[in-house]
């Protein structure tokens, strides 16, 4: 059997203790979210991670607009939590690993050294795009797949169908439409 | 006599069935085999990994009907995420939540198979009475102008100012109420598909149905197979127990990831490496159009019209088909690039957007194959000529839009490409529909087990029969050689009846 040299147990301390310091920092700092419904998901760091990305890719085009649902009106991150627990355990998984590659690794590649949450919604945006327009494909498609999942939150609310003049359902659509 | 719908959500006994064959997958292909070993008197097994779901729980919404009707809530997708991989899960399978486009296999392509790929008694004129009769069962009639909806109208108008080939399409659908909501299952149970046709069929002459049962790997003794262990899930599709179904016959049609997937995880014998191999998609991009009139091209028929100008199938270079695509909200916002204030901008057009969709008949060979857990990976990696085809078709459906009247067209792509006349399109480069430049959707994956009569070539015999492994036959669309060009329902339907005639003799024999 090989006696493991002093020099690899360094390292490997070293490495796993600088694994744990980043584990605990990554996920530090974070409030647990306010909510009616308990999470099944998502943690608090990520319930963070997810609300901000939510709310710039479903940003209102109109500020002050009361008439446009809010994000959190329609509860885009609480449809995102239970929708991803249907998910196959290995697509959840990477979906996790892309939102906390947004929070920690993506602003830091346009020169931004705060955590995505963090960042005002315009640095946000920044984020946003360059990983949209991203030279990995993993990236972009990650994107689109995180962005789908908004839209799929957002739009699938009657209350966002006004503002598209959609007409809803016929199935089980209310007297004077889904609109009222 | 009448068979037997089990649920695997809920079956707790038996764990070892026997019969005379098991059907795995119960869409266009395996719904029809299912239907006809039935009704050839056989003791038959259908397995479906996915739920029982009829037309009275569709209700017409994408948040519940994409994770009830789809692989992977419509997820699934290539490895490299540039394709998504749209798949029927649940018993229909896709013929649940598709347009009810009917068209037959090409004659050219029947004969190129036949040529190149050594498929024998599959001719255009062998075929053709087949075709008549699954057109017949399945009331497939032209949607007439009458029932035309917008949408599809400014691809009429648009490709006749040009002088394009076009015309309307047949579909498989009885007392349609133009709802418009095809792709998240008919709720008015209007569609002549597996689900309604041929699964209650084969129940009625006592094929047994078991939902929510995920067959997972072939049991195989001396190149003969012997029966399928499969996996008992619950609502939420996570494993709770197992099940074995014995039988001398096996038929594979869960779709050409499905069926690819599960005779890779079984470690069938494949000595010219041929399973999983020669995968094609059909990719296909969207272009919208706006327009000063209202569209609203999510009321009514989709997809009823078609362009043909650029789809000759003598012709290397014209390999693309054109027909309008609407999608509801979700979809909708998923397909349009960026995000944020300008795209809810543009979402706010939704109601005077047409949209078209530019598909190609691709060269391109993908691979399905299975990770060491069993998991499946889909790879295909567009060679220029496909990518050069689908720009092409995608400028054309731009031309198309414009030439019926839009005010503005979007081809959406990273960064978005906006024009304000069709002038505007001579600029664009050929080269610009690469993967990840333009969301790519594929909704007919085929050709992972090809038929041929060589195994140096082919996974199965033209009788659809393994050349490996006796008794286990292939019956979706994994077993075409090319791409179509066309969509592939009516084409599996009918090689499914096709080869039911030979599995039904061989398990005489076995």
């Amino acid at each position: 059997m090989n006696k493991t040299s002093r020099r690899a147990f360094l390292t490997g301390t070293t490495l796993l203790l600088g694994g744990a310091i980043f584990a605990v920092l990554r996920t530090s700092g974070y409030r647990a979210p306010i909510r009616k419904s308990a999470l099944v998901t998502l943690s608090a760091w990520q319930y963070a991670v997810v609300s901000s990305v939510a709310q710039r890719i479903a940003a209102p085009d109109r500020e002050g607009d009361r008439s446009i649902p809010s994000v959190e009106e329609v509860d885009v991150v609480g449809f995102i939590d239970s929708y991803m627990a249907q998910m196959p355990p290995a697509m959840r998984r990477d979906l996790l690993r892309f939102f906390a590659y947004i929070e920690h690794v993506a602003p830091l590649r346009i020169g931004l050294a705060t955590r995505f949450s963090r960042l005002l919604a315009n640095d946000q945006d920044r984020v946003l795009a360059s990983i949209e327009s991203a030279n990995e494909g993993l990236l972009r498609g990650g994107f689109e797949g995180a962005k789908s999942l908004v839209f799929m939150g957002y739009y699938r609310d009657p209350r966002t169908w006004k503002m598209l003049r959609y007409d809803g359902p016929i199935v089980g659509r209310p007297q004077n439409g889904w609109w009222q | 006599m009448s068979g037997r719908i089990v649920d695997g959500a809920t079956l707790t006994a038996p764990t070892q069935i026997e019969a005379d064959a098991v059907v795995v997958g119960t869409g266009a292909g395996g719904g029809m085999a299912f239907r006809e070993l039935a009704k050839a008197g056989l003791r038959v097994v259908a397995l479906e990994a996915g739920g029982y779901r009829t037309s009275s729980e569709f209700n017409q919404r994408e948040d519940d009907m994409l994770p009830m009707l789809f692989q992977d809530g419509g997820g699934q997708s290539t490895s490299d995420l540039a394709i998504r991989v749209l798949q029927g899960r649940g018993v229909g399978g896709s013929t649940v939540h598709n347009t009810n486009l009917c068209k037959r296999t090409p004659d050219a392509i029947l004969e190129l198979w036949q040529r190149r790929y050594g498929v024998s008694g599959a001719s255009a004129r062998e075929m053709a009475p087949l075709f008549d009769e699954i057109e017949r069962e399945l009331s497939v009639t032209e949607i007439g102008a009458a029932q035309r909806n917008t949408n599809n109208e400014m691809l009429r108008i648009g490709a006749e100012a040009l002088g394009y080939r076009a015309g309307p399409l047949k579909h498989n659908r009885v007392g349609c109420l133009e709802s418009g909501f095809c792709e998240l299952g008919c709720s008015f149970n209007a569609k002549q598909n597996s689900l309604k046709l041929l699964v209650p069929d084969a129940l009625e002459r006592g094929g047994d149905l078991y939902a929510n049962v995920s067959a997972t790997r072939l049991i195989v003794k001396e190149k003969r197979v012997v029966g399928v262990e499969a996996t008992l899930l619950d609502n939420f599709g996570r494993p709770r127990g197992t099940v074995d179904v014995r039988a001398p016959i096996v038929v594979l049609a869960a779709s050409a990831v499905g069926s690819a997937v599960l005779l890779k995880r079984s470690g069938i014998d494949d000595p010219y490496n041929q399973a999983g191999r020669g995968l094609r998609l059909h990719p296909g991009a969207a272009v919208a159009g706006r327009f000063t009139h209202e569209i609203a091209g999510f009321k009514g028929i989709p997809q009823s019209y078609e362009c043909t100008e650029f789809l000759d199938f003598d012709d290397p270079a014209k390999r693309v088909w054109i027909v309008p695509a609407f999608a509801h909200p979700v979809g909708t916002a998923s397909a349009l690039t960026g995000f944020g204030a300008a795209h809810m901008s543009a979402m706010r057009t939704y109601r005077h957007i047409a949209c078209l969709t530019a598909m190609v008949h691709d060269e391109t060979s993908g691979v399905v194959d299975v990770t060491s857990d069993g998991g499946r990976v889909i790879s295909y990696t567009m060679t220029e000529s496909d990518s050069r085809q689908l720009a092409r078709g995608l400028i054309e459906c731009a031309r198309i839009l414009f030439a019926a009247g839009a005010a503005e067209v979007t081809i959406p792509a990273i960064p978005s490409l906006r024009f304000s006349s069709a002038k505007e399109l001579d600029k664009i480069s050929p080269t610009f529909a690469k993967p990840h430049a333009v969301p790519i959707t594929s909704v007919h994956p085929m050709g992972t087990l090809r038929m041929g009569d060589n195994p140096e070539s082919s996974s199965v015999n033209s009788q659809g029969e393994h050349h490996q492994i006796k008794g286990l036959f292939v019956a979706d669309g994994s077993i075409f050689p090319t791409s179509l060009g066309a969509p592939p329902q009516i084409s599996i339907y009918t090689f499914a009846k096709h080869l039911s005639r030979n599995i039904v003799s061989r398990a005489r024999e076995l």
